[in-house]
């Protein structure tokens, strides 16, 4: 039986999963590049065949990069609510800003039609779509690999005095400390049950009391984060970080024809997401 | 010879709001001498932990001076040259490690200093060689146990090589095979020639040290070697330490038998004076 | 009585993903009312999954917990009913202090039970005595201001006003300075043998152990490996080593002198037995190998 506490069993991101798959072995700058894109070409794309394109592209990469596909499945568990939510709110308010097609209801100001429902639909796919790419991205990428690659290319951005190093570092950290503060929410959810607080029991659509729930777990799991942050500060500094300083570096990346081969193919799937006029 | 560290006449106190501040340090002057073992006892809230934080520039005074290789750490310039010479590692194993693999995490102090990748890969090497750790380096470090991740940390300031370590109640956190294994590692970077200063508030790991400094309210109120300290168990006991369980025995057996001495302070000076009394008496 | 029945349990972590992980493989245990149980064991053995079975944050997976009638492996259960019963302290439980005065955080889960104004009073007043806090002097005290060790009264004191039957421990002192960690321990000790608190709490501290427990589980790679009296553990220096289990720094000294040939007892762990056992051989003129 999975405790209803077992937050960290739902958290994808920022976890590694060392499979070895070639997907894994990519140069991880290639590998960012082209996932950014990927990502970015998806979610300009509202076709129903566009996505069902993209749904299968992420499945694919989830088996190549030999990770259970259902591990990647579980990160979208605790957005559902938000997903559904969502889609109600746009099926009653969209109507009219995307008109056109066929009208299927029509009372007040809600309409909904063939348009508005293909939003919803495909706005929802696009989300696990893109929660699913990002997944198999951090799933198959160590921390490190991951900054390296943020730093390098955001390295252009130097010139325009950009603090490239600054903004890599922090983004490594914060994915770093995502299961972190999982296992520390847990901790804190399960002190407070014990204490007699409810947790669990509330069912998920009484938003309210779900949160109010939540208050006493909060400023203490705040504490708890400053506290990490500051001895992670104190940690970094007495080993000589400086901010805007140079930095050498203990891991170089060198791209071989492989890498070069999925960035053309990635750069292809993304510009015909981008630019193919799909049938429907 | 010059000391590694000095302070003199050192304040601080931590700003509550805009009328009212904690003194945390009250004047305190020491100095610590190249190889020396130190440990600084005290209570929780003793002041301490801050202390410690003073010796690598962390905090700087509020008044009076820290002085490290002869550079004052209020001047910003001689920054990264300080804690190049003295290393600090912490109490909590998991909020010290920065990247996801050992041997990346030694690098990242090296990278800062900007070591030159072909001299990394060898100051490394040399670091986890002494902290034992060398068949984990392709590791991440969130699967080892706790006394495993304060041996990585510790080859991460190795690698920088400082003249000396301070160690923040890093084994507070270890059970006592974890915390072993990070004493013996410091024993033997000591018999090479560092540095070392432990805060603490285990007596028996003080025991270990050559020279024990005791703070209470922000202040020095003993500063000798652990025989001398130990044998103040009432003034201890007053500020909330102990002493270590064997010179509890030690004084008990003397009490009944005198020539039994009582200023023991280690498990093998039990064993020998145990032979010695013993062969006396038979 | 046993009031505590655990029987071949068993969970895995993470369960369904890559990274899996089986914390608990078969492990069994019976604690009666009224003792005090040391589990202990290496980081991993399993003892923090163990103890979260106790008030029900986690149902076994297989194998059988009851635990003072109420068996964990049946659906429905109540299980606040439950957790009033077995009071459970995190270790470091002052990181999860969250109201800003003592009075009101130790006074939340009475609060939670639904329980009237005047006797959330009492309650939270005999809590605060239980663990050495004066009530009109604390209650409404600051608690960010607190030191570390009245920090873990205070979370100790929130527990104890459930008024739990079982008393169970992560790490108590972990962390504390000598004396706190004294009073915490008597405080501990006093509500086991006066009030008849059941209670069972992990420790790395040898010293703690011998002085607190009444019987010891030793918990290794997920199962039970060895259980008795501290006596019966500490003398067993074969599995301490298997176990990688420390001894308390009295036993370690005892156990050099049997080595070299005294007749010591090394089953004497609190310093005067161990300071005893030393008086005895040194009196009786005895010696070890004097070459």
């Amino acid at each position: 039986m999975a405790s209803e506490f077992e937050l960290s069993r739902n958290i994808t991101i920022g976890q590694y999963v060392p499979t070895d798959s070639f997907i894994h072995r990519l140069d991880p700058r290639i590998k960012l590049l082209v996932f950014t894109i990927l990502v970015l070409a998806i979610a300009l794309n509202t076709s129903y065949l566009g996505n069902a394109l993209g749904l299968l592209l992420a499945i694919y990469l989830f088996w190549a990069s030999k990770i259970p596909i259902s591990y990647g499945l579980s990160g979208i568990k605790p957005a559902i609510p938000f997903i559904i939510i969502l889609a109600v709110l746009q099926l009653i308010f969209q109507g009219n800003v995307f008109s056109g097609g066929t009208v299927f209801f029509e009372y007040g100001f809600i309409l909904i039609t063939s348009e508005s429902i293909r939003l919803v639909i495909v706005s929802a796919v696009r989300f696990v779509e893109i929660i699913l790419l990002s997944s198999v991205l951090t799933l198959s990428t160590s921390t490190t690999d991951l900054t390296h690659a943020i730093q390098s290319l955001l390295s252009p951005l130097k010139k325009i005095k950009f603090p490239v190093h600054e903004i890599s570092l922090i983004i490594t950290i914060a994915i770093r400390f995502v299961p972190t503060f999982a296992i520390e929410m847990e901790k804190m959810m399960k002190a407070q049950a014990s204490r007699g607080a409810d947790f669990g029991s509330g069912e998920w659509w009484r938003i309210i009391q779900r949160t109010k729930d939540m208050l006493p777990i909060i400023i203490p799991l705040f504490n708890i984060a400053l506290s990490r942050a500051e001895d992670l500060i104190l940690a970094m500094e007495s080993r000589c970080y400086t901010p805007g300083n140079d930095r050498s570096s203990y891991s170089v990346y060198q791209s071989i024809g492989r890498d070069y081969i999925v960035l053309v193919i990635g750069l292809l799937i993304s510009a015909l997401l981008l630019f193919y006029h799909f049938p429907f | 010879m010059k000391p590694i560290i000095a302070l003199e006449n050192v304040s601080f106190s931590y700003k509550i709001n805009e009328n009212n501040s904690v003194s945390v340090l009250k004047d305190i002057s020491f100095s610590i001498f190249p190889g020396e073992y130190v440990a600084i006892i005290g209570h929780n809230g003793s002041g301490k932990s801050t202390l410690s934080k003073h010796l690598n520039g962390l905090l700087t005074p509020g008044s009076g001076d820290v002085w490290v290789h002869g550079y004052n750490t209020k001047d910003d310039s001689k920054k990264l040259d300080i804690r190049r010479g003295v290393g600090m590692v912490f109490q909590h194993p998991d909020n010290q490690i920065v990247a996801t693999i050992v041997e990346e995490d030694v690098a990242f102090g090296l990278e800062n200093i900007g070591v030159p990748r072909a001299e990394m890969k060898q100051r490394i090497d040399e670091a986890l060689e002494v902290v034992k750790m060398s068949e984990f380096r392709k590791r991440p470090p969130h699967h080892l146990s706790g006394g495993q991740k304060q041996r990585v940390a510790i080859a991460g300031v190795l690698a920088m090589r400082p003249d000396c370590i301070v160690f923040d109640e890093s084994t507070s956190m270890l059970d006592t095979f974890g915390r072993n294994e990070v004493l013996q590692v410091m024993r033997q970077m000591n018999e090479m020639g560092m540095t070392i200063i432990t805060v603490t508030h285990r007596m028996s790991e003080a025991a270990e040290a050559d020279r024990i400094i005791v703070v209470e309210d922000g202040k020095i109120v003993m500063d000798g070697n652990p025989r001398e300290i130990f044998k103040h168990k009432e003034m201890l006991m007053q500020l909330q330490l102990d002493i270590p369980a064997v010179s509890q025995m030690a004084e008990m057996v003397h009490n009944k038998i005198p020539t039994f001495s009582k200023e023991l302070i280690h498990e093998d000076e039990l064993i020998n004076e145990v032979n010695r009394v013993s062969k006396a008496r038979s | 009585m046993p009031i505590i029945e655990i029987e071949n349990l068993s969970h895995t972590y993470m369960k369904g993903t890559p990274m899996e992980h089986k914390a608990l493989k078969g492990t069994s245990m019976v604690v009666n009312e009224g003792e005090c149980i040391a589990i202990i064991g290496h980081t991993g053995s399993g003892k923090s999954t163990l103890i979260q079975h106790f008030n029900g944050l986690i149902r076994p997976d297989s194998g059988k917990a009851i635990i003072d009638g109420v068996d964990l492996s049946k659906k429905r259960i109540d299980i606040k009913a439950l957790r009033r019963k077995v009071g459970l302290v995190f270790q470091n439980p002052e990181d999860q202090i969250f109201e800003k005065l003592i009075g009101d955080d130790i006074a939340y889960g009475p609060f939670k039970l639904g329980l009237p104004l005047k006797e959330v009073r009492e309650r939270v007043k005999w809590a605060m005595d239980m663990v050495g806090l004066d009530f009109e002097e604390m209650k409404d005290r600051q608690t960010f201001a607190l030191s570390g060790g009245q920090k873990r009264k205070v979370a100790l004191a929130g527990i104890l006003a459930l008024k739990p039957k079982i008393l169970v421990l992560d790490e108590p002192t972990a962390g504390l300075d000598p004396r706190s960690r004294n009073e915490l321990l008597d405080k501990i000790k006093s509500l086991n043998k006066l009030e008849n608190l059941t209670v069972i709490f992990v420790s790395h501290n040898m010293e703690e152990v011998a002085y607190l427990a009444d019987r010891i589980y030793v918990m290794a790679n997920g199962t039970d490996v060895l259980t008795g009296t501290p006596e019966d553990i500490f003398t067993d220096k074969e599995n301490l080593q298997r176990y990688e289990i420390g001894t308390p720094e009295t036993v370690q000294a005892l156990y050099r002198l049997k080595d070299l040939g005294y007749h010591v007892n090394t089953s004497a762990f609190t310093i005067s037995e161990a300071t005893g056992e030393i008086i005895k051989v040194l009196a009786n003129g005895e010696g070890g190998n004097r070459g």
